[in-house]
């Protein structure tokens, strides 16, 4: 069973609202969902849409075709219409204008009524529908509850949709970075408001008071990030939310981090690029400027999340990597996989700790002592030992100094993590496989949701997920590819950087690459279609 | 002269157990003022040219115990971080701002500052500098800053004191310190002859006053203008911490347990 469901209007007109809302109905019922968000850089006007696929099966795309059309306005329906199934029916707010006079009360009412008339269709029963809107709107829901009673009473039964129920988990990838952040014990979120990433900043202070963290938003991002570098000095752990623009501004401090050997947290959620790009849409432009960011060499953590439940384990990790090694960890998200909606049976968080600090006070501290590992003993102001962290190339004590011996111990000092950090992200899953088959597509962060959704479809393929970027786990990328017959590169980029990091690190070279840079993500229909001309 | 002060009066302020030394943390920018980082015994950071407030900021925010102090450039922190510190006088977090002013930018030797006078030359293309030089005592001010001073560093008793005034004040507290560079802006004659203080009797929590006392002089050396000294304005306001929600605990000591049930409830169909 697979319903496919869009949702359109105007900005302002509630597409966002009332899929989401359907969507957590379907979820109630057993079903999954998959819950995809297409909006302009508008605050009213324009044409949003939402696509809700519904499934009795795991879904983790949205797909082109669809069965029914929810229409808050015409231009819904001239825009769709030509993606509607053969046996598809448009339902229309506008039509229900005469019922909302009859309760009275704002327009916005009409959606309510076109969720009853809609939950009718599909013969779930009228006490769920209550239940739900009650849950959903705590407060001021009598006319809510009215109108969708209304709607339900206007039409018959036509179907009946049978899931395997059980409990379903809701989520966006923002809510993953949001909650592996909470679970890795956050202090202070700094960002400056920019899409996609803005939604963790609105989680998160919502969130101030319940789970005892601060959000805060200063002027730009250079002072997000260097706010944030004072803050992980002082012993708080720190995160910074930003998009390409904004962690452009942020770059000379992520180079900061690395002399400085300060944890640091980057949240980085990609948009269309280059520049303002398209700025509610997505794109995976970001990879090769995430690793390369910042002046100098120094190593980082760049790890790329292919849903929310992965994204609460790569966020913990990150948070654990960071203030271990005591090194920049950037995160790695797009719109895609930040703003639409997973279902999951459960979700779950890892076990990793992040390091106790310090509590015996040493004679003669050094803020830079060189270790086997290269990681200092740490020590944050105010516990006692006088603690120094510099800009510039230091000796041991964090003293600035332009001596040859010591600039070279320090940039190896800064390098002896590597080998253990490798060792370390080894046993996290840097790279993942589904499906079976001799050939092999590559692929890495949100179009995971689209390959892995596909892969029944193209048998003899099976997926190699990329999670890790840095440091990048080249033996294991390399042994799948030469265990396949073909590799086929998928991405949403113009030239397929993953596959230039992969020639980088490993000396092979990708020829079949399925590129997608229309600012939109991948679905399972476009896919099969591509996989289909290297299909010999 | 203002490193010697400094240190004086941070020693002479834990003495008078005003503040701890474990608890003192400074942060410096880019520039001669931040050789200052390699010469005191204190929690120290480094940070990058124009960004000593937010760095600061950020330390206040991770530990609201230390009392912190940044150092910084008048290149550094009206030129790159004119913004940052704009924003900080808004905010009036509990930082103290030190700005070595010798109104030219000398480790890259010679080239002008926004504070710079106009006609400056050295090191720059005639016709010279002609962009009017930026008034920080005035734009503190008006953006709100609860301590605003300005002190010369060739008089030792006067630094010394305003930076004991300043770190000791509750709020953003700037010091502008009028600090001659002798190689590349040599105006130490003209300091000599016009600097004085401010009356006895001089009333810092009047706004209108200080505005007007602040543009006396426009920090140029043309007119023999004379150039006042001393603790501008001073005023008591809630700082950005007092405002926030938070424990007053340095978060490294915050107690997390994690309710995970609790946290993934909202998603819960």
């Amino acid at each position: 069973m697979e319903k496919v469901i869009l949702i359109g209007g105007r900005a302002g007109q509630g597409s966002a609202v009332t899929s989401n809302f359907i969507g957590k109905i379907f979820c109630h019922l057993g079903f999954y969902v998959f819950n995809y968000r297409d909006y302009p850089s508008l605050i009213r006007g324009g044409h949003n849409f939402n696509i809700l696929r519904i499934s009795d099966k795991p879904v983790f795309s949205q797909k082109e075709k669809c069965d029914i059309i929810l229409a808050f306005d015409q231009k819904t329906i001239d825009l769709h219409r030509k993606k509607l199934n053969k046996k598809g029916i448009i339902l229309r707010s506008f039509d229900f204008e005469p019922v909302l006079k009859k309760i009275g009360g704002p327009k916005i009412l009409e959606n309510d009524i076109l969720i009853g008339s809609l939950f009718k269709y599909f013969s779930v029963a009228k006490e769920v529908l209550i239940r739900e809107a009650e849950k959903e709107f705590p407060k001021d829901n009598e006319l809510i509850k009215k109108a969708i009673v209304a709607g339900y009473d206007l039409t018959k039964n036509k179907e009946k949709l049978i899931s395997k129920g059980g409990v379903k988990y809701f989520l966006t990838g923002t809510d993953g970075v949001a909650l592996g952040a909470i679970a890795s014990g956050l202090d202070i979120y700094f960002a400056y408001p920019m899409t996609p990433t803005t939604p963790l900043l609105n989680f998160l202070a919502k969130k101030q008071s319940r789970h005892n963290i601060l959000t805060f938003q200063p002027e730009d991002e250079i002072s997000v990030i260097n706010a944030a570098l004072g803050a992980s000095f002082g012993g708080a752990k720190v995160m910074v939310g930003t998009s390409g623009g904004g962690f452009a501004l942020m770059t000379e401090a992520v180079s900061l981090a690395g002399m400085a050997e300060l944890p640091l947290v980057i949240y980085l959620g990609q948009r269309t690029a280059p520049s303002s790009g398209i700025p509610t849409y997505t794109g995976q432009g970001d990879l090769k400027f995430a690793l390369n960011a910042g002046h100098g060499e120094f190593p980082r953590i760049v790890v790329a999340p292919g849903d929310p439940q992965e994204a609460i384990f790569r966020t913990q990790e990150a948070f654990y990597l960071s203030s271990k090694y005591r090194i920049p960890a950037i995160i790695l998200s797009d719109k895609h996989l930040a703003e639409s909606n997973y279902s999951f049976d459960k979700i779950e968080r890892s076990p990793l700790i992040s390091p106790k600090i310090a509590e015996n006070m040493p004679e003669n501290y050094k803020s830079y002592t060189i270790t086997k590992n290269g990681v200092s003993p740490v020590f944050f102001p105010g516990q006692g030992p006088v603690v120094r962290v510099n800009s510039y190339e230091h000796d041991d004590e964090g003293n600035t100094t332009e001596n040859p011996i010591w600039a070279e111990k320090m940039n190896d000092k800064r390098f002896k993590k590597l080998p253990y950090l490798k060792k370390e992200i080894d046993k996290f899953n840097p790279v993942s496989l589904y499906g079976k088959g001799k050939n092999l597509i590559i692929g890495w962060g949100s179009t995971k949701g689209a390959i892995v959704d596909a892969l029944p479809e193209i048998k003899n393929y099976r997926f190699l997920q990329v999670s890790y970027m840095s440091p990048f786990p080249k033996e294991q990328v390399l042994k799948e590819i030469k265990k396949s017959k073909k590799v086929v590169l998928v991405e949403n980029n113009v030239t397929g950087l993953l596959g230039d990091v992969i020639a980088e690190q490993t000396g092979f070279i990708i020829k079949n690459k399925i590129l997608k840079y229309d600012a939109r993500p991948f679905d399972t229909e476009f896919l099969i279609k591509k996989i289909w001309t290297f299909k010999n | 002269m203002i490193l010697q002060s400094f240190k004086e009066a941070v020693a002479e302020l834990a003495d008078a157990n005003k503040i701890k030394i474990k608890n003192t943390a400074i942060v410096t920018g880019i520039g001669c003022h931040a050789k200052i980082f390699d010469y005191v015994n204190l929690n120290s950071f480094s940070g990058l040219h124009g960004r000593v407030l937010p760095t600061l900021l950020g330390v206040k925010m991770s530990n609201p115990e230390l009392k912190v102090i940044g150092f910084g450039g008048d290149g550094d922190t009206f030129s790159e971080g004119a913004s940052h510190f704009i924003h900080a006088c808004r905010r009036n977090a509990d930082l103290t701002m030190v700005v070595h002013n010798n109104q030219v930018f000398a480790l890259t030797v010679g080239q002008p500052t926004p504070t710079s006078e106009r006609g400056f030359l050295d090191g720059y293309p005639p016709p010279g500098v002609t962009d009017q030089p930026l008034n920080p005592i005035a734009l503190a001010l008006i953006n709100g800053a609860t301590f605003v001073a300005r002190t010369y560093a060739l008089d030792k008793g006067h630094l010394k004191a305003t930076l004991k005034q300043a770190i000791e004040h509750k709020g953003f507290s700037f010091v502008d310190i009028l600090q001659p560079c002798i190689i590349f802006h040599n105006v130490v004659p003209y300091f000599q002859k016009n600097v004085y203080k401010l009356d006895k009797n001089y009333n810092p929590s009047n706004f209108k006053a200080a505005l007007e006392k602040a543009l006396e002089w426009d920090y140029c050396f043309d007119k023999g203008t004379k150039v006042p000294i001393g603790v501008f304005y001073q005023i008591k306001k809630p700082t950005f911490e007092e405002q926030l929600s938070v424990p007053d605990n340095p978060w490294y000591k915050t107690e997390r347990k994690i309710n995970w049930k609790e946290m993934t409830e909202e998603f819960k169909s």
